[in-house]
């Protein structure tokens, strides 16, 4: 049989196109038919056009082929297996056009990556405590009070609410307490190290309420008696790595020996503390007879029966305050208090409740266990998710709608065929799908690689919950709705073109078209700009609280920590690193300008003025911390008048003290403070309210200048120094250069004299620079999210304006052959981006002025946040933009008009 | 040559029975295939042939594979199990609509 040469097929299916073969998966077929016809033909000695001829009448020429075709593509349209068919076009359209389906796939992979990564965050922070069967029932107590100046929200009640409430309200089904003093030392009783672990006093209902499994032990018994403990798995572990540690002992804090009554499991990370070990309060005597209002604020859960209303609940405490409260206020503050008159002056005293689901992300008060997330950043988060998968769904939208152009010849002739508007739809919509489909498998992949950085970023342990049926159902209908997110539109859009005009080759709408298209593009740069904006605002607060002045001298203090450890040898510890030349300050204190350090507020007020209701206004909750002599020195503060504390002066010891210029203001000492007197109590009843026998009071000897020891969101609140004695910290001034001496003479003195207890220290300005942490994550978060909206907005702008540059092909190559310049069809190119661009720019300005406007009003600190920021903002978005587009544009205006004309 | 008419009918049957019988084939040797069988009375025109086996594709009788050669693409057919076991059915069928037909038409069927 004669073989068709090269030319004579080309030729075969050069004719069949033009006859209007064009059907997928048909057109090969017939192509082959005709050939092996032709080349029978051929065989029997006819010459190549007679055969085609010939075989083509076999058809019944042109008409019976389009019949065909037709009849071809009325089966298709009308069996079940429609799908696979859809599925097959859209994978072989896929492959075709390889460079747009990878920037569309990488697009939205990186976009859907980010999207799950964000929800797994929000899963997580939403899902707090849910790990309680009872969690629906179970509140926290909160205690809001207003007296005088003193201003207070805490997520603690006193002690004695405990029993109150129970004898009084029915529908309380159990409660528990938990009383936090910070960190112990716990040790075996037969070994000789100890460790501080976290450890927190707590009710033997605590397993009734919460939901704690055990591995060991009885909850029903466990914290019943006095002096009884129980550890988590991972305590349980080290201290007793050979196993049963219920009925052993621990010793906490050298001196009271705890029996193990249950070993719990470890807390999961999604719960609002997280304590090793929980320590019966039984018995614990600062615990017992302690008024409403005096000591023992602790944290008080109610676990509510089942119906209760705890609105009904709540609205029962205003009474229960006149009962209770009052009586104890009345005695407290003596003369002829009621609460009328308590009330009239502006003070106030409340209780409320805490639903325990709500109390990650919805409380912020005084005395929570751990810094709480925020539902703010929860919605801001989402809202960047969200915004990311639209910036990656207009990308396919924009590529998908930009190409119609080149699929509309096939719209048309398939319309003609008599495919309905809605199979066309189908086939698009299934295009969109199986690419959404791809984009998902990526973004898994890309998840599953990026969530450890994540995790170091946001200072989380998420994981892709691989082995959870609903993740998997989450993520189908994630598919299914970013599929019609994407697909819709342009299926639509393609599905709705005339086959008259198509097929005239009327369609210019590839290219221009495009204000659906130019909105998408404006919209994508809104949000990126947005994002960018929130970057450098953040950026900028946050170099603005950490260079603003701050009162003291953060850089080169070292500070040893424990300092409680050298005993009676922390003065000869002090004195003798003085000696060293590279040191040249030091003080002994436990307050410190930065967060985690010691705290101690009281209420004050002018000598003279007797705290009774009537005065109450000039109380004035005030910070009071134990220094010694060189502390302003060491830390670097100024005095702003009078005198810091001296050795000349013997009774500084008593009787004065040094306030900062807020405290000044607060107190209303006038421009002269000095020689002005405050007064306080400064002894407690038994019942932990103030004893009235026990005021006394100190003179102002000097002002020191305000210094920041509190985040900035935080206005800087009254504080007095006083020179008396506290242990907890001594901080050392060091000459630069010496770092690593200084350290190692440091340590060396430690050893000799505290050498049973490890060296611990770190530097003044790095735990300044910690306070900021939260800032610092949001901030680098925020770059991420902003630096990937910005990514994949360019990469779909890439991708259109090489199909731009495509289309005008001819058009640059007849400009330049009339003599165009390279730069200006460059430009010619680059400005409709570039317009859309500024118009973006315009918009998200707003936009985002608002929100910088709204997260910053949280600082009482604020940096300036100017015009420059958005003009910057824009810029960037602009430079990125062009220069995505310029490779683009360039390429295409290079390419020699001979080359480009001769085409097609 | 026979009428289009009473081809009409048969023409799936004829596909499934000579795909049965040889395996792997594209539409052009279908044809071919018909022809020789017939000795040249039956002519599967092309216009019906290819909606028919797109039809028993779609319906899951046809399996295809698709082979470039040289510049062209040919596409083969071959039964599936469905489609084998309906290719049975189908002839049988046939063979007694043959019969009820010959008693119908009173005529002796050899």
């Amino acid at each position: 049989m004669a073989e068709l040469t090269k030319d004579h097929i080309d030729y075969i299916i050069k004719d069949l196109h033009y006859r209007g073969i064009v059907l997928e998966g048909f057109e090969d077929e017939i192509i082959d038919h005709v050939c092996a016809g032709v080349e029978e033909a051929m065989g029997s000695g006819k010459k190549f056009i007679d055969a085609y001829e010939a075989t083509l009448r076999s058809f019944g020429n042109t008409d019976g082929l389009l019949e065909t075709q037709k009849k071809v593509i009325q089966v298709r349209t009308k069996t079940t297996s429609m799908f696979k068919n859809y599925f097959l076009l859209a994978l072989r359209n896929h492959i075709r056009n390889k460079f747009y389906t990878t920037i569309n796939v990488a697009g939205l992979a990186v976009g859907i990556a980010s999207c799950i990564v964000i929800m797994l965050f929000v899963k997580h922070e939403l899902g707090y405590d849910n790990f309680n069967d009872k969690a629906d029932r179970i509140y926290r107590v909160n205690t809001a009070l207003h007296f005088g100046s003193v201003q207070k929200r805490l997520a603690l009640g006193g002690a004695q609410l405990n029993d109150l409430f129970r004898q009084n309200y029915p529908e309380i089904e159990s409660t528990a307490r938990l009383w936090d003093w910070g960190p112990r030392y716990v040790r075996r009783p037969e070994h000789n190290e100890r460790v501080q672990e976290k450890m927190v006093w707590a009710d033997s209902t605590l397993f009734a309420v919460f939901t704690l499994p055990l591995v060991e032990g009885d909850a029903r018994t466990a914290l019943k008696e006095p002096n009884t403990i129980a550890i988590s798995q991972t305590m349980a572990a080290k201290y007793f790595p050979e196993g049963n540690a219920v009925g052993k002992s621990l010793l906490i804090d050298d001196n009271v020996n705890h029996r193990v009554t249950a070993v719990f499991k470890d807390l999961p990370e999604n719960s609002h503390f997280h304590f090793d070990m929980f320590r019966s309060i039984v018995e614990l005597p600062e615990s017992k007879n302690m008024s409403l209002i005096g000591g023992g604020w602790m944290n008080i859960y109610l676990l509510l029966r089942e119906g209760a209303d705890p609105q009904q609940l709540e609205a029962k405490f205003p009474a229960f305050i006149e009962k209770y409260v009052g009586p104890q206020l009345a005695d407290a503050l003596q003369g002829d208090f009621n609460m009328e008159k308590f009330k009239s002056q502006g003070n106030s005293w409340s209780y409320w409740l805490t639903p325990l689901r709500d109390i990650h992300l919805h409380s912020d008060l005084e005395g929570e266990f751990e810094a709480n997330g925020n539902i703010t950043y929860v919605y801001l988060f989402s809202a960047i998710a969200l915004f990311i998968l639209i910036v990656a769904c207009i990308n396919f939208m924009n590529l998908s709608t930009a190409r119609s152009a080149s699929r509309a010849r096939e719209v048309g002739i398939r319309k003609v065929m008599g495919s309905l508007r809605t199979h066309l739809v189908r086939q698009f919509l299934t295009e969109s799908f199986v690419l959404t489909f791809i984009s998902f498998v990526l973004a898994l992949a890309i998840v599953w690689l990026s969530l450890p950085v994540f995790n170091g970023l946001a200072l989380k342990t998420l994981s892709v919950p691989f082995d959870q049926p609903s993740f998997y159902l989450a993520l189908v209908a994630a598919i299914v709705t970013v599929g019609f997110l994407a697909g819709l539109y342009p299926s639509f859009f393609l599905a709705s073109f005339k086959p008259v005009n198509v097929l005239k080759g009327k369609l210019a709408l590839g290219t221009k078209s495009g204000i659906v298209r130019s909105s998408l593009v404006v919209f994508q740069f809104v949000i990126s700009i947005f994002l960018i904006v929130g970057t450098i605002a953040i950026q900028k607060q946050l170099h603005y609280v950490q260079h603003k002045k701050i009162g003291f001298q953060k850089d080169q203090v070292i500070i040893v920590h424990r300092a409680g450890f050298l005993k009676n040898h922390i003065q000869a510890f002090k004195d003798e690193l003085l000696q060293n030349t590279s040191i040249t300050a030091g003080t002994i204190t436990g307050y410190l300008p930065v967060t985690g350090t010691w705290r101690n507020a009281n209420t004050y007020w002018p000598e003279g003025k007797i705290p009774t209701h009537e005065d109450v206004k000039d109380m004035v909750s005030m910070e009071g911390w134990f220094v010694d002599n060189d502390y302003v020195k060491t830390l670097g503060m100024t005095i702003k008048q009078g005198r810091d504390f001296s050795r000349e002066f013997p009774s500084d010891s008593t009787e004065a003290i040094v306030l900062n210029e807020s405290a000044v203001e607060k107190f209303e000492l006038g421009p002269n403070p000095l020689g002005k007197k405050l007064s306080s109590f400064t002894a407690n009843r038994p019942d932990g309210s103030p004893d009235p026998n026990s005021i006394k009071s100190w003179t102002v000897i000097g002002v020191v200048e305000d210094f920041h020891f509190a985040n900035m969101r935080e206005n800087i609140a009254p504080l007095a120094l006083f020179l008396q004695r506290s242990d907890g910290y001594v901080a050392f001034r060091f000459k630069s250069k010496s770092t690593q001496a200084v350290l190692d003479k440091i340590e060396t003195l430690w050893k000799k004299l505290a050498p049973e207890n490890a060296f611990e220290y770190s530097f003044l300005d790095e735990d300044y620079g910690k306070m900021y942490d939260t800032e610092k994550r949001l901030a680098s978060i925020f770059a991420v999210f902003a630096g990937l909206a910005i990514v994949i907005a360019c990469l779909g702008l890439f991708a259109l304006a090489a199909f731009t540059a495509e289309q005008r092909t001819k058009e640059i190559g007849i400009r330049k052959t009339l003599g165009a310049s390279v730069n200006s069809i460059v430009f010619l190119l680059s400005r409709e981006y570039g317009k859309l661009v500024l118009i973006a720019f315009a918009l998200s300005t707003p936009v985002a002025w608002y929100g910088v406007q709204w997260w910053i009003q949280g600082y009482s600190y604020r940096a300036t946040i100017g015009l420059s920021v958005y003009m910057l903002a824009g810029g960037i978005a602009l430079v990125i933009a062009l220069l995505t587009i310029g490779y683009q544009c360039v390429r295409a205006a290079m390419m020699n008009p001979a080359k480009s004309l001769r085409s097609e | 040559m026979h009428s289009p008419e009473l081809l009409k009918g048969t023409l799936q049957t004829i596909v499934l029975k000579v795909l049965k019988d040889h395996g792997k084939m594209y539409g052009y040797e279908i044809t071919q295939r018909v022809k020789e069988l017939s000795s040249g009375h039956i002519l599967l025109t092309e216009g019906a042939l290819y909606p028919a086996l797109h039809k028993l594709e779609a319906d899951g009788l046809l399996n295809t594979e698709v082979v470039s050669i040289g510049k062209r693409i040919r596409k083969y057919y071959t039964l599936t199990s469905p489609g084998k076991v309906q290719a049975k059915e189908r002839v049988a069928e046939f063979v007694d609509f043959i019969q009820t037909m010959g008693s119908v038409l009173q005529v002796k069927l050899n």
